[in-house]
């Protein structure tokens, strides 16, 4: 997890991801770094995230990302 | 808006559009290179109201750059009815967005005294807009061809304003490897472009905004081993080094001599560093018939045994220039390391693995970028070559007061004009030493200060029998009744220690005197380099405390031509 760590801190450099419930409610994320976020995923795994599953539950926290990743076939 | 507190010089970007720019904004924000920003997002889709409309909220940001990208297709209805083939015709689509263009510009005119800088990127076609490629140039109705149309439109709408800078779009979008547009995203959130034409402009505005300061690299310092020709050459001979046709390894080894001449002809110097043996390298450099460089293009080397890092503090000693103004391109992964560790200020980039791809790694670097290319740029390295004429003659002379007169300096004073103005403020700008009040204002702000009636600025151009040193003076006045003031004096290093600020200062003070100034004061702002100047100054002051000339201290030296333009 921690390649998916650094790559949160590209965008967020100040905030410490490692145990965070849900990075949206606690306002460590927003909506537009959700979108950054989606991108750098998808550069780094080589993976594509479709339209309907840019949503900040799918990225919520460390957990949720393993997940979606492991749906196309990464694993973290 | 917390960033704000820690980045007090930080230059303030507005970004208007007609799509959302916030994630272009954090970008610019976290790319850690110079200069620093702070950004605000305007709402999108209010361009013309915040183009229009001084009073307009987004403008409380104070922003000294504004950034205006919108895209044709949103912005100008007619490109988006021609598009879709709506409306009356394709050709009345094409006509009407010609018109809607103008209006355009016309707005982004309006809006480009507010601030120091505007930054607009070219319209483009978006990559996955195919139309019909038959008639995509078809003259009065191609989709292609009116998109070139309207770009040259804007640049000739605003050819006479340099603080409009017109960005290559087109060029961002080609040298992506991932797509420039990204559907989900626009779907998602009106996030019309990917994160990686983000990246890429983001890039391209800071490399944009480090040129308009002045913060340009100087100097490339070249190895000659598998740097500038394949092949060692003191162990292969000449006849084996790999350079020029028919060997392809040759052919890039001249490609990319090719690239760096033409960084030389443009005003950035050349040098080397090389283990060698220095006369047998310069004769292949001289002789060699496939070199495309010459000895006359660069302005110094070190071909020794020695240590690099010693040869670049000794090049920059020579050259009078800061490490950060050096790039190092060097072969050898243990020599660029070496240099990171050493002289971390020094741009040291890695060179590609494979030679063929020397010259377009050159040529895709932004750390040369420039706002102004002048007169100054084109002849620099043959006024470097002067100066060691110059250095040369004075170890021939033994004697200081003997040289000075040898040299028949000549110095030419003139009123700031527009020809002369980015010269002088580049020197303005750039100067630390040599620099009394230190100053630093951008073309716009100089030229508006020197225009006002109680305000008067010169420029002094230097040269002697060896060669032009250029626009190396620029003195400044504030006329308040019977006083003067001395506001920017500023005098190039190039020609420190040769008495010309006698000239500059003698001439400055016969102008106060003749807009009827009885007291001429020059107060000095404290610098942490600027010893020289506040040294000059305090010995021609009639008391340490007043701060006012004693005309009496100053002559022209006799050994000094000193010309009057009109």
């Amino acid at each position: 997890m921690e390649e998916v760590i650094a790559i949160l801190n590209e965008i967020r450099p100040a905030q410490n991801f490692s145990n965070a419930e849900n990075f949206f409610d606690q306002g460590m994320l927003d909506s537009l770094d959700l979108t950054a976020l989606v991108a750098a995923l998808e550069t780094h795994y080589d993976v594509f995230i479709d339209v309907d599953e840019i949503a900040p539950d799918n990225f919520s926290n460390l957990l949720a990302i393993k997940a979606i990743l492991a749906r196309k076939g990464v694993s973290v | 808006m917390s960033e704000m507190k820690d980045k007090p010089n930080a230059r303030r970007v507005l970004l208007t559009g007609d799509t959302t720019l916030e994630p272009l904004g954090r970008l610019l924000e976290r790319n850690q290179e110079a200069p620093a920003v702070v950004t605000s997002a305007a709402p999108y889709g209010q361009v013309f109201q915040i183009l229009l409309d001084a009073n307009h909220s987004a403008w409380t940001f104070q922003p000294n750059v504004l950034v205006v990208w919108t895209a044709a297709h949103i912005t100008l209805p007619s490109v988006g009815k021609l598009i879709r083939f709506e409306g009356e015709s394709p050709a009345a689509a094409y006509e009407a967005a010609i018109a809607e263009a103008e209006q355009f510009a016309d707005s982004v005119l309006r809006a480009a005294d507010r601030v120091d800088m505007v930054l607009v990127p070219t319209w483009v076609i978006p990559t996955y807009e195919r139309w019909v490629q038959t008639l995509a140039w078809r003259q009065g109705i191609g989709v292609a061809n009116l998109i070139a149309r309207l770009n040259l439109l804007l640049a000739e709408k605003f050819a006479a304003h340099h603080n409009i800078v017109l960005l290559d779009a087109a060029y961002w979008q080609a040298s992506l490897t991932r797509s420039a547009y990204d559907p989900r995203m626009y779907a998602f959130a009106k996030i019309l472009y990917s994160q990686q034409l983000f990246e890429k402009a983001a890039a391209e505005m800071k490399a944009i905004l480090r040129g308009s300061l002045g913060q340009t690299k100087k100097v490339v310092v070249c190895d000659l081993d598998n740097t500038l020709w394949g092949g060692v050459v003191g162990d292969d001979g000449s006849h084996n080094i790999k350079l020029g046709a028919p060997d392809p390894v040759g052919e890039c080894f001249s490609a990319f001599q090719l690239v760096l001449k033409g960084l030389r002809s443009r005003g950035i110097m050349l040098a080397i560093s090389s283990k060698n043996d220095e006369a047998y390298a310069l004769s292949v450099i001289e002789e060699h018939p496939a070199m495309v460089l010459r000895k006359s293009d660069f302005v110094a080397w070190r071909i020794n045994w020695r240590d690099k890092a010693e040869n670049l503090l000794s090049l920059a000693e020579e050259l009078n220039l800061g490490l950060d103004s050096f790039v190092f391109l060097d072969d050898s992964p243990q020599e660029r390391e070496q240099i990171r560790q050493v002289l971390p200020q020094v741009y040291t980039p890695d060179l590609p693995s494979s030679p063929a791809d020397y010259a377009s790694f050159l040529s895709t670097l932004s750390c040369f970028e420039t706002s102004s290319i002048g007169k100054e740029d084109l002849e620099r390295t043959t006024m470097y070559r002067a100066e060691r004429g110059r250095k040369e003659a004075l170890d021939l002379s033994g004697d200081v007061e003997n040289w000075l007169n040898s040299l028949q300096i000549k110095v030419q004073a003139a009123p700031l004009c527009r020809d002369s103005l980015p010269r002088a403020a580049q020197l303005l700008n750039k100067t630390n030493q040599f620099n009394l009040s230190l100053r630093r204002l951008d073309e716009k702000s100089l030229w508006d200060w020197a225009e006002q009636p109680s305000n008067a600025a010169y420029t002094f151009d230097v040269s002697d029998r060896f060669g032009n040193f250029g626009l190396t003076g620029l003195a400044s006045l504030s006329l308040t009744g019977s006083e003067a003031r001395i506001v920017d004096f500023v005098m190039s290093c190039r020609v420190m220690g040769k008495k010309v600020e006698e000239a500059l200062l003698g001439y400055t003070l016969a102008q106060a005197k003749a807009a009827g100034a009885e007291r001429i004061m020059a107060p000095p702002v404290d610098g942490p380099r600027n010893g020289p100047a506040k040294d000059f100054f305090a010995s021609k002051f009639s008391s340490v405390e007043s701060g006012a000339i004693d005309p009496g201290r100053v002559v022209i030296p006799p050994q000094i031509n000193l010309m009057e333009e009109r």
